[in-house]
């Protein structure tokens, strides 16, 4: 019975061609948007973890409850020491030193009188040790746009936007103004190796990034840290195993009584990162919700229409002793089989489709430079296992939910009124 | 012993708020091996009589005893395998269905029952044979004359080795030399087969053959008797 039905739905094209469209299409968008959302979270929360938050952070318990102050008296101290314990018990992290800081920037003119001023956001990453890949995390090498990165102490970059602004040219001098980690007055002198722009205006708001050893040496920051960020190895962010991390590391060192005890704070937990990513959880779910209620309306009426179309065929086979329910059931059957086909091509286009714009990406970066969001330049699709359902199972449910519908008006008539109205 | 048996059936339908009645106070019996038809003006409830025998429909009163079964006491899964197993229809109109090629149309009954793949095999080509078509079996039904259909349909009436065939105005699109061949070839499975045939028919040249003929009008019973005219 099985062949016969499968014969069927491949010689009447009519029968078999717009659901499979249907079907397809909805499966295709459904793939396609959830593999698109996936990717786009997933690279803002990439880009988070790369330039804030890391995959885990740690900080003492009171940097953490003022970090927007950037309060560097509060700052990890004995960082080495804790580095150390950190590549020992939780080797499959890579752990960085950062510093954050606040300042003004002054641009000296010949006679060394101030030229221009403005206040900078300052950070210190790793960029003089020879295994260091802050440089990278933070593509930094790709977004200068003059000079080059510091090779050597004394050096330092400054976002583009505040070269132009204030004229100041690779090798000039500038001096930053701030507050050191016990609150005296703190000035050096650094020579602007190049100019930077990450291209969106969260990261690119007067800027300036030195090595993690001129800052500790200006702030009076030696052995200490504003924060140490944690990198699984693998490159991609678990927030399981970040859970069990958190939960074991603060268990163990960080101390309520002690206000300057380290705390580890996970991805997730960071600058309302959770939101967005279950955001992006329950987007995909309502899409797939509306994508079965529509694809089933559709559907019912398709299914309703070649019912129409074949109520002759249902008469002559009343006739030749075939039950109605039997009927009703080929109609599911037909309905999985023409569903099966149409899920199985919506998925492989959406698969392709994602796979493109996972490898290619469309650029955003002319829309999203003046956003003072962090966001990602190039949006990437992203392919994960759930792609391999989430597109298929509603498209079979679809089909069978709508052709159900259609073919139950067939089922509760009588099988007389049925035979009459069949015209055969 | 007689296979179908027809007592006071009155068939009502509804229309609008009343009833509008096709059948009135039917009672005919027919025999194993009758070749008999029902003939009248149009409207006068041939069909709808060949419908309750078929246990498509029922009866709103009296009785139809087709097989020693009662039609109307029959749940629908019943009827269905006694249309499965011991009934045949012939419409009209053919009635193939249009994406199966002969073999396929004529398989399809036996599809529904419990049989091997070469016994349905042997049982297809040799329905096949009956009506001389086993030269097109992989023919689609728009690949076929109008004659051409209606032996697949009677093929296909056949495949099962019913007890009763049940054709409705079966020559009404053929040309008469063409309802002379399906004609011959019913009446050859009749006394080859013992199969009850059954007509609703306007047709002259069907009357001709038929051994019995059952006059209706406006659903009452004209008259019934043997046929002098036939051939
Ligand atoms: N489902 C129904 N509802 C209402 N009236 C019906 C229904 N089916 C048949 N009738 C009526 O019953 C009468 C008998 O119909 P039937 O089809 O049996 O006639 P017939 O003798 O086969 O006519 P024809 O020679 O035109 O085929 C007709 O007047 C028809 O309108
Ligand atoms: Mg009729």
């Amino acid at each position: 019975m099985i062949k016969f039905l499968i014969k069927g739905i491949l010689r009447d094209k009519t029968r078999s061609l717009l659901p499979i469209i249907v079907v397809s299409l909805g499966v295709f968008l459904t793939v396609f948007m959830t593999a698109w959302i996936t990717g786009v979270f997933g690279d803002m929360i990439d880009l988070s973890a790369r330039y804030t938050t890391g995959h885990v952070k740690i900080m003492t318990r009171s940097y953490a409850e003022n970090k927007n102050q950037l309060p560097n008296d509060l700052a990890l101290l004995e960082v080495e020491e804790l580095l150390k314990t950190l590549n020992n018990e939780y080797a499959e992290l890579e752990w960085v030193k950062r510093i954050n800081f606040g300042g003004l920037l002054d641009v000296p003119d010949e006679n060394g009188e101030t030229r221009a001023q403005g206040p900078a956001a300052g950070k210190a990453i790793d960029m003089l040790s020879p295994d260091s890949k802050e440089l990278e995390r933070m593509n930094i090498l790709k977004s200068i746009v003059k000079g080059r990165v510091p090779n050597k102490q004394g050096e330092a970059i400054i976002s583009d936007n505040f070269a132009e602004k204030f004229n100041v040219n690779v090798g000039d001098e500038l001096t930053v103004f701030g507050s050191t980690m016990y609150g005296s007055m703190m000035f050096k002198t650094f020579i602007v190796s190049g100019t930077i722009s990450f291209g969106n205006a969260f990261l690119d708001r007067g800027a300036i990034i030195i090595d993690i050893s001129d800052a500790q040496m200006a702030l009076d920051m030696q052995d200490a840290a504003s924060e140490l960020l944690g990198y699984f190895k693998t490159g991609a962010y678990d927030d399981a195993k970040a859970d069990t991390l958190k939960s074991t590391f603060n268990k163990k060192y960080s101390l309520i009584e002690d206000e300057f005890s380290p705390q580890m704070f996970k991805l997730r937990d960071q600058d309302g990162l959770a939101q967005y990513l279950d955001m992006a959880d329950s987007m995909a779910g309502v899409m797939v919700f509306f994508w079965i209620i529509a694809m089933s309306i559709v559907l019912w009426n398709t299914g309703l229409l070649g019912g129409l179309r074949r109520y002759s065929e249902y008469g002559v086979r009343l006739a030749l002793g075939e039950e109605k329910g039997h009927i009703f059931k080929t109609i599911i059957y037909e309905a999985l089989i023409i569903g099966f086909l149409g899920s199985v091509l919506g998925t492989l286009i959406g698969l392709g489709a994602s796979y493109y714009l996972q490898e290619v990406g469309l650029d955003f970066s002319s829309i999203t430079k003046n956003v003072t969001m962090m966001l990602p330049q190039v949006y990437r699709a992203a392919i994960t296992p759930q792609l391999f359902y989430i597109g298929f199972l509603p498209g079979l449910v679809a089909m069978t939910l709508g052709n159900a519908l259609a073919g139950y008006a067939i089922y509760k008539r009588k099988t007389a009124t049925l035979f009459k109205e069949l015209e055969v | 012993m007689d296979i179908i048996k027809i007592e006071n059936l009155v068939k009502n339908f509804p229309v609008g708020k009343g009833f509008f009645t096709a059948l009135n106070d039917v009672n005919l019996n027919f025999g194993k091996g009758e070749f008999a038809g029902f003939v009248g003006p149009s409207g006068s409830g041939k069909t709808t009589l060949l419908n309750i025998i078929g246990s498509l429909d029922t009866p709103s009163e009296g009785r139809a005893i087709v097989m020693d079964k009662s039609v109307s006491e029959l749940t629908h899964k019943q009827s269905a395998k006694l249309r499965n197993e011991h009934i045949g229809f012939i419409f009209q109109t053919y009635n193939l269905l249009p994406v199966y090629n002969v073999y396929e149309n004529v398989e399809f009954s036996l599809l529904l029952q419990k049989m091997s793949g070469s016994e349905r095999k042997k049982a297809v080509m040799q329905a096949l044979e009956w009506v001389g078509l086993t030269d097109k079996i992989k023919s689609k039904p728009n690949m076929l004359s109008g004659g051409e259909c209606q032996r697949v349909a009677i093929a296909r009436s056949m495949v099962k080795k019913p007890q009763i065939v049940l054709a409705d105005e079966p020559t009404a699109n053929l040309d008469s030399k063409n309802s002379h061949h399906i004609l011959q070839t019913m009446k050859k499975l009749n006394e080859e087969l013992n199969v009850t045939f059954l007509f609703a028919t306007h047709d002259e040249k069907v009357m001709k053959y038929l051994n019995r003929i059952v006059t209706l009008e406006d659903g009452k019973v004209l008259s019934d008797k043997q046929n002098n005219l036939k051939l």
